[in-house]
């Protein structure tokens, strides 16, 4: 409480530097800052005040403003791989000043895929947090050529992939449910597809992705561990264009243009995979998979009306499913479908209130579905689970002076779980499976953040969330006696309070500039989550169940504490950074050992479950080149994670799946011409904690597996080298004046590029999962028992085309 | 729902490049004591004792046939009389009984033929299994204590049983799956599990099967069947030391038509329902990536493995369709 207590005493100092103000009249210059060539607004674009040598950054609208005393300044605005601007202006009164910024692809070439928009390394407050350039990511390699923005984040230091060729990642030793991913505000609760080989996020309609692995800000809160905020993008307001590709396993195509000229515009973007229609043929015939397909889709959409220069209205959705069907030749044999798929929209509304007040609300729908229905003969069985949210938030800015950016508001979310619901059937025999509740929860939260610049060298983010969730009826609870039988169940009524929580998280990062190329920060947050993921299997799936707080389940509560060194060299053409972290994790859920899917029938969604704690620390370096024809990073993480529940491993602490001692990532790009480019990626890192058996014994002549240790196994060490190369086709043609028989180079209406790509290049065997087989009779001799390694990619060439016009 | 992994394996398996052998160093741990008992109405308490062995210990007969363990002392006790059971080993078994000893363990008459095997049961015949009396089993190895208790339930009969082709290929009229008709009692509680035995002579005038036999799934509860009558079926097991030609062809897992099989159906308790259900699901896993590991859930305290308690009813039917 102490804590707080501080963080509230210097919020309320800050707010009286507000008011202190100076005797000389004061204006301020605000406005949008934009693409000239699509209208596309430009997040994190970079407004430096000379005669002040003070800058800020625009917002994720494109939006800035700055408080100025009276006077003559001159603004320049930069953005990576844009031509810079520069604009004289005489202050003597509030200002409106929009920025349309011309590509600079003929200048000096910044391939950087990801940074650090607006205030570099050094300068802002901001600890762990990237910005990916989606469109840069083209050039790097992708498993079987399909360009995934979750993939590129994974090679950032204490960013982990979920596993081989897996999109999912856990940061900094939290779990997968620990991450906050929002598409346009909109919660996106499962983002992978095929068991999470490839994300949800289809990389051409993707403007621009956020990443926060600790120092997360006051306005995101409801995880732990990281935030990733990612941004569609808006469409072309000045004319229709195009793009799209065909990859070896799934194709593109997004259009989007103006809808009315400088005002509204639209895209529209899909994705769909033919691993069904090219695998049916050879399927066809083989009767153990006869009857098997799979294809997952994803539609993306949005539309903006810019009503006003001070009102904007952006409407945006996604869509995507999965199908599996398995399935055998024979008719007898059992056959599944398996669904599954999420759901969003956002609606949202920019307004300017006056220069220096900017507000975003935003209504959101998000709703993530999964289905496995399977038949066998008379027999079948069918378990669906789901979350739906409903949402509203209102995010004001507030630019109060050059020392104080305000950033405060609130959410309100209504949570609608399904957890697994069963039903069972044999011929006309329905089995006594109840329906169980489905859980609402109101989920809701204040919260205000200064980003205070105390001295020239001293800057400081401090803020405060408050948060509450609140489990209502109607609720069937089940009520058991010490035996386990159940002896009734008590009923809430609709509305009616099961359990309620209440927390105020504190925010706080500073930053110490040491000279021009060199600070040091530090930062400590604290935030609750009320949102578990149940998960069945050691790997993240479909499968696994979201579930609320409740009166059994306490909410997740993390801290963590880090602190870094930050420097610049050679003009900024080198970033180089260390940072350490703790991390600390109070209840954590896991199913008891042994618990089946199935098990939850007629019974509480979290009577199987059991609980601990966990804490992770470690040290992250980063070096970057960014600029130059050859640019990249090299990031190392040393890092432990652990767990520790009461009724797992005897009680003893054990090493979390996600804890890798040592972990090294390396990512090249080389710009050899205008017509060839080339990526590289390499990945080290210590093998995965696995559960192996110990022991063997017998029972009934069948081999039984004895497991003591959890995770108390390591595979071999994972490593990986990708490469590819991309050739652009020539983006001009000759054009001879028919008249006077001049030649010229003319842009080409039809862009396209390929990419050349190659997964696992040196064909490494990297560990996907380890197994013991046993085979034989003991009495004939010919029982044996062998540990088997199973790998999953080989190397894998691929090839894609890309378009555009 | 117990192939809920299959879809998963089958798409990893469509994406695995390779899988080789590899050696791990296991940490090494004390052996346990592992049993496996059972007592049904009107039979004798039978106990195998065994011990773990590290999962890479040799594999040859003499390494698995010094698991079983010798010279315990074992007692049973149904709350008034306490019995000593009997340790009973192989190599004083005449060659002509060693078949007959094989079917009453489950074990493999090769093993008991090939090496000295010692079990351990009660030989009189005035301690016999009783329905809804509950039974004691102490066990005293060498000093290493092992206990447990179980309950005969109440046998529950099936209504009925009935043969049905399962026509896996559109030609086949001879293959098929036993069904049968239950009753659920209307407390929650019962929970059962199947045994059958081909008793019919194959090709050779063998009796096809010798012992009874269940499937590696072979329990049920009633959690979501109480009081329903309903109709279920299950595939034919094999013996895991089986070299029948019909274990390994397209028969393996059917029932034909003509067999003449005894089914024995038998009522357990919740206890014992979790260690056979977690013991499958042990089994099944192994080699499963999608799966947590997990342990069979004994009912022993000082050991693993069950002591369990049958109640059957027996009944006999002949596949017809």
């Amino acid at each position: 409480m102490l804590r707080t207590r501080s963080v509230l005493i210097f919020l309320s100092l800050a707010f009286l530097g507000l008011s202190n103000a100076t005797g000389q009249n004061r204006y301020t210059i605000s406005g949008y800052i934009n693409d000239s060539a699509s209208g596309e607004a430009l997040i994190g674009a970079s407004l430096f005040v000379k005669e002040i040598n003070k800058g800020i950054g625009t917002n994720v609208y494109g939006f800035y403003s700055i408080t100025l005393d009276e006077g003559t300044y001159t603004l320049q605005v930069r953005y990576l791989g844009y031509k810079d601007m520069v604009r004289t202006v005489a202050l003597t009164s509030d200002q409106k000043q929009n920025f349309d910024m011309a590509s600079s692809a003929v200048v000096i070439r910044e391939a950087e895929v990801v940074g650090r928009k607006g205030k570099g390394n050094t300068e802002s407050t901001d600890m762990g947090r990237i910005d990916v350039d989606v469109q840069k990511l083209r050039t790097l390699p992708a498993l079987l050529g399909e360009v995934d923005i979750l993939k590129v984040i994974q090679f950032l230091p204490g960013v982990k992939s979920n596993g081989e060729g897996n999109s999912g990642f856990y940061v900094r030793g939290g779990g997968p449910d620990q991450n906050l991913i929002l598409l346009d505000d909109a919660t996106v609760y499962n983002a992978s597809h095929l068991f999470g080989f490839f994300s949800v996020f289809n990389a051409d309609a993707v403007k621009n992705l956020e990443l926060y692995k600790g120092g997360m800000p006051a306005q995101y809160g409801g995880r732990i561990s990281s935030v990733l905020d990612i941004t569609m993008k808006e469409g072309n307001d000045q004319k229709f264009h195009g793009q799209g590709g065909i990859g070896l396993i799934s194709s593109r195509l997004t259009l989007e243009g103006p809808i009315v000229k400088d005002r509204s515009s639209f895209i529209v973007s899909g994705r769909r995979t033919y691993i069904d229609v090219l695998t049916k043929p050879f399927l066809k015939d083989n009767p153990n998979f006869g009857g098997s397909g799979y294809y997952f889709y994803d539609l993306n959409a949005k539309a903006n009306y810019r009503i006003s220069d001070k009102d904007r209205v952006y409407l945006s959705g996604y869509f995507g499913r999965d199908v599996f069907d398995f399935g055998t030749s024979n008719p007898g044999d059992p056959k599944f479908k398996i669904p599954w798929g999420n759901a969003t929209v956002a609606g949202r509304w920019n307004h300017v209130f006056g220069p220096k007040l900017f507000m975003n609300a935003t209504a959101t729908f998000s709703d993530y579905k999964f289905e496995f229905q399977g038949d066998q003969d008379q027999f079948s069985f069918s378990l669906k689970s789901g979350i739906r949210d409903y949402g509203l938030k209102v995010d004001l800015n507030q630019y109060a002076s050059v020392q104080h950016n305000l950033k405060y508001g609130g959410q309100y979310i209504n949570h609608l779980y399904t957890p697994s619901t069963v039903v069972v059937e044999s011929g006309d025999t329905d089995f006594n499976i109840d329906t169980p509740s489905r859980l609402k929860a109101h989920e809701g939260a204040l919260y205000i953040s200064d980003e205070f610049e105390a001295t020239d060298r001293l800057l400081i983010t401090a803020g405060l969330r408050l948060t509450t969730f609140t489990h209502v009826g109607s609720y069937n609870e089940y009520i058991f006696d010490d035996q386990g039988v159940q002896t009734g169940t008590r009923s809430y009524a609709a509305g009616e309070k099961i359990a309620s929580y209440a927390a105020l998280e504190p925010r706080l990062s500073a930053r110490f500039k040491l000279n021009k190329n060199s600070s040091v920060k530090a930062s400590y947050n604290r935030g609750q989550q009320y949102v578990h993921l149940a998960s069945f299997s050691s790997i993240a799936l479909p499968t696994d169940v979201w579930i609320p707080s409740s009166k059994n389940v306490k909410p997740l509560i993390g801290s963590q504490y880090a602190a870094g060194y930050y420097r610049d060299f050679a003009e900024r053409m080198f970033e180089t950074s260390v940072e350490v972290y703790y991390k600390d994790m109070q209840n954590l859920i896991e199913y008891a050992e042994g618990v089946q899917p199935q098990d939850n029938g007629n019974n509480n969604y979290d009577a199987n479950l059991v609980f601990g704690k966990g804490y992770s620390y470690g040290a992250e370096f980063f070096v970057k080149k960014r600029t130059g024809k050859l640019n990249g990073w090299v990031g190392y993480t040393w890092s432990k994670t652990m767990r520790i529940f009461d009724d797992i491993n005897n009680g003893e602490e054990f090493p979390s799946r996600w804890d890798r001692r040592n972990d090294i990532s390396v990512v090249v790009g080389y710009d050899h011409s205008k017509r060839w480019q080339f990526g590289a990626t390499f990945v080290y890192s210590t093998g995965q904690a696995v559960t192996l058996p110990v022991n063997r014994y017998w029972i009934e002549g069948r081999l039984v597996s004895e497991y003591t240790q959890r995770n108390g196994y390591r595979m071999a060490p994972y490593h990986r080298l990708d490469l590819a190369a991309t050739l652009h086709n020539r983006d001009t043609k000759e054009m001879t004046d028919p008249t006077t028989g001049e030649v010229t180079e003319v842009p080409r209406k039809w862009r396209s590029s390929w990419t050349f790509s190659v997964y696992n290049a040196y064909n490494r065997a990297n560990p996907y999962f380890i197994y013991f087989a046993n085979s034989g009779v003991p009495a004939e001799g010919t029982f044996q028992v062998v540990a088997k390694q199973v790998s999953l990619f080989s190397i894998l060439p691929s090839i894609t085309w890309n378009f555009n016009f | 729902m117990r192939s809920s992994i299959l879809p998963f394996l089958a798409v990893a398996s469509l994406l695995t490049a390779c899988t080789k052998d590899i050696t791990v160093d296991l940490p090494t741990t004390d052996p346990k004591l592992v049993v496996e008992g059972t007592i049904e109405i009107g039979g004798p308490p039978l106990v195998i004792l065994t011990r773990t062995q590290s999962y890479f210990d040799p594999t040859s007969l003499e390494s698995i046939a010094s698991i079983f363990v010798r010279d315990a002392v074992i007692t049973v006790s149904d709350g008034i009389t306490t019995v000593p059971l009997t340790q009973i080993c192989s190599s004083a078994i005449p060659d002509s009984l060693i078949d007959e000893a094989a079917a009453l363990t489950g074990l493999d008459p090769a093993l008991l033929a090939s090496a000295d095997i010692c079990i351990y049961a009660y030989t009189g015949n005035d301690f016999l299994g009783v329905e809804g009396r509950t039974y004691s089993l102490n066990i005293d190895a060498g000093g290493e204590l092992a206990s447990s208790v179980t309950s005969i339930p109440y046998a529950v009969a099936l209504d009925s049983l009935w043969f049905r082709l399962a026509q896996q290929q559109p030609d086949d009229d001879s293959l098929g799956f036993i069904y049968a008709t239950l009753t659920d009692p209307d407390t929650m509680g019962n929970a059962y599990r199947w045994f059958a035995k081909r008793i019919n002579q194959d090709y050779d005038g063998d009796q096809k099967d010798d012992q009874f036999i269940a499937p590696l799934f072979s329990v049920f509860e009633d959690r979501y069947i109480n009081a329903l009558t309903f109709d279920f079926n299950f595939n034919r097991g094999s013996s895991q030391y089986s070299s029948d030609e019909d274990d390994e062809n397209e028969e393996a897992g059917y029932f034909k038509r003509g067999d003449t099989v005894v089914v024995k159906f038998v009522s357990i308790g919740i206890p014992e329902f979790q260690f056979y259900n977690t013991y499958a699901n042990n089994v099944a896993s192994q080699g499963d990536l999608f799966s947590t590991p997990a342990n069979a859930r004994t009912n022993i305290s000082g050991g693993l493995g069950v002591w369990a308690g049958y109640a059957q009813a027996i009944d006999t039917m002949v596949c017809v369709p």
